[in-house]
């Protein structure tokens, strides 16, 4: 193995650990403040590459189909609380509700028929993607999770398992079994020390310490933040400083999703994304997330940037026991984490 | 408390009765597709041409039971005895992969009833007289590929391929063109069909420095190593496998599957075929139908392979003796002779024989060579 | 816990077994059979995740990794070796439990999420290895596979599998169940919410996890063999991942926490795909909507009854905790008591630092035989970590303790009860889905014969009947000799803080202890419940038993014991009769003045 190798294999490898970690830190977000392991949000990463596609090729996304769906169901479910339950909160803010869940998807579609054909530009595209998938994650939690939130953890990641496959069943209705690949956002190819590396890989690696930093700044600088923070410590404080336990969950579902859509835009110019893709790059995050012991951002990213870069050390040496080598080498580092991190919980 | 037990069993015994019923004056038909899990963008196009279908199979009327097996061998055997136990058909289309394939045509076996096999692969021997596997297998379809690779002087061969069932068998089939072509095997790379990445893999691949890489994938997914291969500056002939010959591959790997070299059944050139070609008729009319239903381009082998069983399976009860009723082991015995003694019969991918012995369906007919010239499909001269 | 359904409920299990035994002689469809043996097939797995993850808290997503060694062994047996199926059988059986127990050696040990991923991790590695062995056919897998025959007549039909599978649902069934209500047994129960308690009973609850694992995985194991022999065809996609994580699925959805939620969540799994399989071709056949439909159905069967569809179940079967014991059993073997005034404990200086934090400096006490100590102070004077330095929770920095002569030193809180020091909790530690009556026979845990008679098969096949006996019937004397004999079968969690408290000491009191030690008993009683307790110490010593008191409730101790300590920043401050303490300035200063 040479340097040119080493280098070509450790710039991949870093390109993936990169949208690890963010698909990891979305699962810590909202397992921190709502103890869901969300392991659908690998559809989301899935479903926002897949609209992307569509819209590239000059069609309205079926998800938009998808949100306004969930957006009426979630407003009949708002209804039935309101009226049956007599629960008279929501029924003085189900004006706002009705713009919120019904109005604003129906005029997401038009927008979206409207601008499709016109092939516009690659940030506009990811603009609108990422718009298209903000509603999603307060839609899925009112409706599903909302209801379960006192359960316990196996019985919501079970929960969250049948979801999971809903939103799989739903992913290949709707975009069908063949994979895709957007357009780039940027096709400088740069030459880094010998290495060939694109101008896609940076920009996801770029992206994804900004987000990092980003992430840290919302947590530890602004209120909601804070707050979010202090749901997952203890649900009662947080209602202290003014922020529901259920809201909170609806904000870390909204966070985590658009994380994972922003991976997937950013990572279909490089690879293909089928409407299954998803689950298994969700996979590799969660692996992270628990290295990370799914309280720490710092650990988690760190977690991602072993499973990429074994990962893409192990396909060079033996491709043939790829998965092998990289899920057998997890197991001691999670003997190491356990063992170390105990007084940590 | 015996009154109780003895009603309940009653009960369930009339509800029995009432499902054992059943009319034999039309044909029953079991297909058992992959049309979810990993095998979906096989099964999918397969579940298309089965709603094409015409309404009568031979001179008689046609019922279809469709069912899905998840790509799940486990699904696929229960599916098999639901469609034989439940729904007693007279015949199995399916299933769509290997694995799933094998589990349905076990329990159809037992129950003496035919499998058509939409997966090539070659019978147990405990499956053998009931199991008919259409596809052409990798050995035909391989044959015409190293022959091009001799013509082409091409002397180191790399090789990626999936690592499943697919990627397995066309691995295994190399060996045995090494020695008669000349052919030295320099590398051998296996991928996931859902990995996102196969730079290490290429790079070994280059580093071997081959003339040719065969990629054993099928599907969007073998776009990967090609693209991956393009960009890294690969000059040599990329060689793919029948499972890529459909149009979300061209529109998936632009440029990087030009001059790509495939085999696949005729069907997929139905125009460009010499109008004295055996499957001119069948592969046109077949073509017609699938596009008018599924848009301009939709074609792909997978969706003929059901095609093709259902014209295997007409031409079969065609030759039953009238006086024999569908629903009957009588019949179900005859329609096993019947598609045994199947002769020369033109489908849309080649032509169809079968005999006591053979277990492949398709000769050298069911091979064509294509390429990819300015984005379509063009024939290999 | 609920989970006697066959000794409380007659009728309906010989109901259900009557129907088991006359279905496919009625006139069912065939496929009807089918269904059912994969339901069976299903159970098994499930069965051995009620155990492993619901009753022991120990979450796997890899069982489908075992079905699959049970699968591939017997495939490579019976069609390479050809040899017997049932030769296969215990070959995969003992592979299985190899595997699984390396495994379990090296990841059981891991705590909170880590645990579950490390299932995942060696699931998808056999997974692939399947795959990738050429041996066995690799992703081809192995094909041609035999029958099983049972003397001479091979099982090839559904109907005629069906009774081999069935009888190894019922046998798996009934023998978790008699694990669960054995000795063993009661401490798996005791794994998931107070491990640490177990222990401190006695109870080795690293090589219980592991137990429960290897029986989880070996009931895989055997779904693995009948469904290699009934599908006759093994290839790796049947044990992958998806696999392992819809058998957690199905014992969920069933529920966890019962046997039977393993079996009624198997069949909702299956029946409920092939319903909408039914459904699905009305709507259309050209989209694939069943996996959409499926996810909802489950996800609603959720939201609707959380706990899965046993709790449903069980809304219409009345609850009965009745146990069944002989109560004129032998008594089990007891302690030789120490000579009244002998020294049963020593403390001598004990240090005991967390970090730069002195928690206990140099304290020194004693106990004679017959004696109640009170150890009081105000809070965090070191009563709690003095507490579980003697009772070997945590390891003194420096000093020594003496137990009945004997140093304690490096000695495992496992080992110190087994030298006669019982306890009870600070903050009350039972099983509260445990009848009261088995929430005391843990604490005759050591008590038992372990290999032939209370050991972990011979609970699992009930040849435990003697020994059962014999634990129950201590259990019940003990209660009535802390006066709780009429709350002998409720759910310990139903009972007052109190009467728990009273649970905690006949507890305690089972396991034949030398020296009792009570870690604030009064802590949180109301005023009654403090002087029915006071009533219970002083009936204690009056019997001879040692007490060792840590309390932090001065009125109650200076009723109750024969000698005080006092400390105060983990150093003594005053030692002497209750009325001695009582006119100490020191004390009064530090800690009564303190208070008042």
């Amino acid at each position: 193995m040479d340097w040119f190798i080493a280098g070509f294999l450790v710039q991949d490898g870093l390109t993936a650990a990169a949208v690890y970690a963010l698909i990891a830190f979305s699962m810590v977000l909202i397992f921190s403040v709502t103890r869901v392991i969300f392991i659908g949000i690998g559809e989301f990463l899935s479903f926002a590459a897949l609209s992307m596609a569509a819209l590239q090729s000059g069609n309205v996304p079926a998800t938009v189909l998808l949100l306004i769906g969930l957006g009426f169901i979630t407003f009949m479910a708002l209804l039935w609380q309101a009226f049956i339950g007599k629960n008279t909160r929501i029924r003085e803010q189900l004006l706002i509700d009705a713009i919120k869940l019904i109005v604003v998807p129906v005029v997401f579609y038009f927008v979206l028929s409207f601008y499709a054909p016109m092939r516009g530009n690659v940030l506009i595209d990811i603009t609108l993607i990422l718009l298209l998938m903000l509603p999603f994650g307060g839609m899925i939690y009112r409706i599903f999770y909302q209801p379960i939130a006192e359960a316990s953890v196996l019985i919501l990641l079970i929960f969250s398992v049948a979801i999971h496959f809903s939103l799989l069943g739903l992913g290949l209705l709707m975009f069908g079994p063949e994979g895709v690949r957007t357009l780039l956002i940027t096709d400088v190819n740069i030459n880094l020390l010998g290495i060939p590396v694109t101008g896609q890989a940076i920009f996801i690696v770029i992206l994804t310490l900004v987000l990092i930093a980003a992430l840290w700044l919302f947590f530890t600088r602004s209120l909601t933040g804070k707050a979010l923070q202090a749901t997952a410590v203890n649900s009662r404080g947080a209602h202290l400083v003014g922020i529901g336990s259920h809201e909170a969950g609806r904000l870390a579902f909204t966070l985590g999703i658009v994380l994972a859509a922003l991976c997937g835009v950013m990572i279909s110019p490089i690879a293909t994304i089928a409407y299954d893709t998803g689950f298994l790059i969700a996979l590799k995050g969660f692996v992270a997330a628990i290295i990370g012991g799914l309280y720490s951002f710092p650990v988690s990213a760190l977690g991602a940037i072993l499973v990429g870069i074994v990962e893409v050390f192990s396909a060079f040496w033996a491709s043939t026991y790829k998965e092998i080598i990289v899920f057998t080498l997890i197991i001691p580092v999670l003997l190491w984490q356990s063992l170390n991190g105990k007084h940590h919980h | 408390m015996i009154k109780k037990i003895c009603k309940w069993a009653l009960a369930s015994a009339v509800i029995a009765l009432a499902i054992n019923v059943h009319a034999s004056d039309s044909v029953k038909v079991g297909v058992i597709l992959s049309t979810t899990g990993p095998a979906a963008s096989l099964g999918i196009p397969e579940r298309n041409t089965i709603s094409l279908l015409p309404t009568t199979l031979g001179d008689r009327k046609v019922e279809y039971i469709m069912l899905d097996d998840e790509t799940d061998p486990g699904v696929a055997g229960r599916n098999a005895r639901r469609l034989i136990e439940q729904e007693k058909v007279d015949v199995i289309i399916g299933s769509t992969a290997v694995p799933t394939s094998i589990a349905a045509a076990e329990v159809a076996a037992e129950n003496q009833t035919v499998t058509i096999s939409l997966a090539p692969y070659i019978p147990t021997e405990n499956q053998h007289p009931w199991t008919f596997p259409l596809p052409q297998t990798v050995a035909v379809m391989s044959e015409s590929l190293f022959a091009d690779m001799a013509k082409q002087g091409i002397k180191r061969l790399a090789y990626i391929g999936f690592s499943d069932n697919w990627g397995q068998a066309w691995l295994a089939d190399i060996d045995r063109h090494l020695i008669k072509h000349g052919l030295e095997l320099v590398a051998t790379e296996r991928y996931a069909r859902s990995d996102r990445s196969v730079a290490g893999q290429i790079l070994r691949v280059l580093g071997s420095r081959p003339d040719a890489v065969l990629i054993g994938a099928s599907g969007t997914p073998g776009v990967l190593p090609m693209s991956t291969l393009r960009e890294r500056g690969f000059k040599g002939v990329i060689y793919q496998t029948h499972g890529m010959a459909n149009q979300d591959v061209l529109r998936l790997a632009g440029s990087s599957a030009e001059g790509m070299i495939l085999p696949t059944g005729a069907v997929l050139v139905a125009e460009l075929l010499p109008e004295n070609h055996p499957s001119k008729r069948q592969a046109t009319e077949f073509v017609k139908s699938y596009e008018s239903r599924h848009g301009e381009g939709s074609r792909n082998n997978f969706a003929a392979y059901a095609y093709d069983a259902y014209l295997l399976l007409n031409d079969a009860v065609k030759r039953i003796d009238g006086s024999i009723k569908p629903g009957t082991p009588a019949f179900r015995n005859a329609l096993r002779d019947k598609i045994e003694n199947t002769h020369e019969l033109a489908v849309s991918h080649g032509v169809v024989s079968w005999g006591v012995n053979q277990r492949s369906a398709f000769d050298a007919r069911g091979a064509v060579l294509i390429t990819v010239k300015d984005g379509n499909w063009a024939l290999v001269e | 816990m609920k989970l006697r359904v066959f000794s409380s409920l007659p009728i309906l299990p010989s109901f259900f077994l009557i129907i088991m035994v006359a279905l496919p002689l009625l006139p069912v469809p065939g496929y009807w059979i089918t269904l059912i043996n994969y339901i069976g097939l299903y159970s098994l797995v499930a069965l051995g995740l009620v155990l492993l993850t619901g009753i022991g808290g120990l979450t796997s997503f890899g069982q489908a990794a075992f079905v699959g060694i049970g699968a591939y062994t017997t495939a490579y047996f019976s069609t390479a070796m050809d040899v017997s199926p049932w030769f296969g059988l215990f070959i995969g059986l003992g592979l299985t439990l190899i595997s699984a127990l390396a495994i379990g050696m090296i990841t059981l040990r891991m705590a909170g999420h880590f645990l579950p991923l490390a299932t995942i991790a060696w699931g998808l590695s056999l997974y692939y290895l399947f795959g990738t062995l050429e041996v066995l056919g690799q992703y081809d897998g192995l094909l041609g596979l035999p029958a099983i025959s049972f003397f001479g007549f091979e099982l090839r039909s559904s109907e005629e599998i069906y009774y081999l599978i069935w009888l190894f649902v019922l046998l798996a069934v009934w023998s978790v169940n008699n694990l669960l209500n054995s000795r063993p047994g009661r401490a798996i129960r005791a794994l998931r919410d107070g491990p640490e308690m177990a222990e401190a009973m006695g109870v080795n609850t690293q090589w219980k996890k592991v137990v429960i694992f290897l029986y989880a995985a070996a009931l895989a194991s055997v779904s693995g063999w009948l469904f290699a022999h009934m599908q006759r065809a093994v290839s790796p996609s049947p044990f992958n991942l998806v696999s392992g994580i819809e058998y957690l699925f199905m014992a969920v959805l069933g529920g966890i926490l019962h046997v039977w939620g393993a079996v009624i969540g198997a069949a909702a799994f299956i029946l409920s795909k092939e319903l909408i399989q039914g459904i699905v071709p009305l709507v259309g056949i050209e989209v694939n909507i069943e996996l959409i439909i499926f996810g909802m159905m489950i996800a609603l069967v959720l939201i609707f009854a959380r706990n899965g569809l046993w709790s449903l179940v069980e809304h219409f079967i009345p609850p009965n905790r009745k146990i069944e014991f002989n109560p004129d059993a032998a008594p089990l073997t007891k302690r030789i008591k120490p000579e009244v005034g002998s020294r049963v404990l020593t403390v001598n200086s004990i240090v005991k630092r967390f970090g730069g934090l002195v928690a206990v400096n140099g304290l020194s006490f004693h106990i004679d035989a017959g004696e109640v100590l009170g150890l009081i102070g105000p809070n965090g004077a070191g009563k709690s970590t003095t507490f579980n330095l003697v009772t070997g929770t945590l390891s003194a920095t420096e000093g020594d303790i003496h137990f009945c002569g004997e140093s304690l030193k490096g000695e495992h809180a496992r080992e110190i009860v087994a030298r006669g020091l019982g306890r009870t909790f600070q903050h009350v530690q039972l099983i509260p889905d445990m009848t009261v009556i088995e929430n005391v026979a843990l604490g005759a845990y050591l008590r038992g014969s372990f290999s032939a008679q209370g050991g972990v098969i011979a609970s699992l096949f009930k040849l435990n009947k003697n020994e059962e006996d014999r634990a129950l019937a201590e259990a019940s004397r003990q209660l009535k000799r802390v006066g709780l004999e009429d709350e002998m079968y409720q759910e310990a969690g139903s009972l007052s803080l109190g009467k728990q408290r009273v649970v905690e000491i006949a507890r305690a009191l089972c396991s034949d202890p030398l020296l009792l030690l009570l870690d604030e008993p009064a802590a949180g009683l109301r005023h009654k419940e403090k002087e029915e307790l006071a009533d219970l110490v002083l009936q204690l010593k009056s019997e001879g038993m040692s007490l060792l008191l840590v309390e932090h409730d001065m009125d109650f101790v200076m009723n109750v014991t024969d000698r005080i300590l006092v400390v105060e920043f983990g150093t003594p401050i005053a030692t002497g009769t209750p009325s001695e303490i009582r006119e100490n300035p020191k004390v009064i200063e530090a800690y009564l003045g303190g208070i008042e």
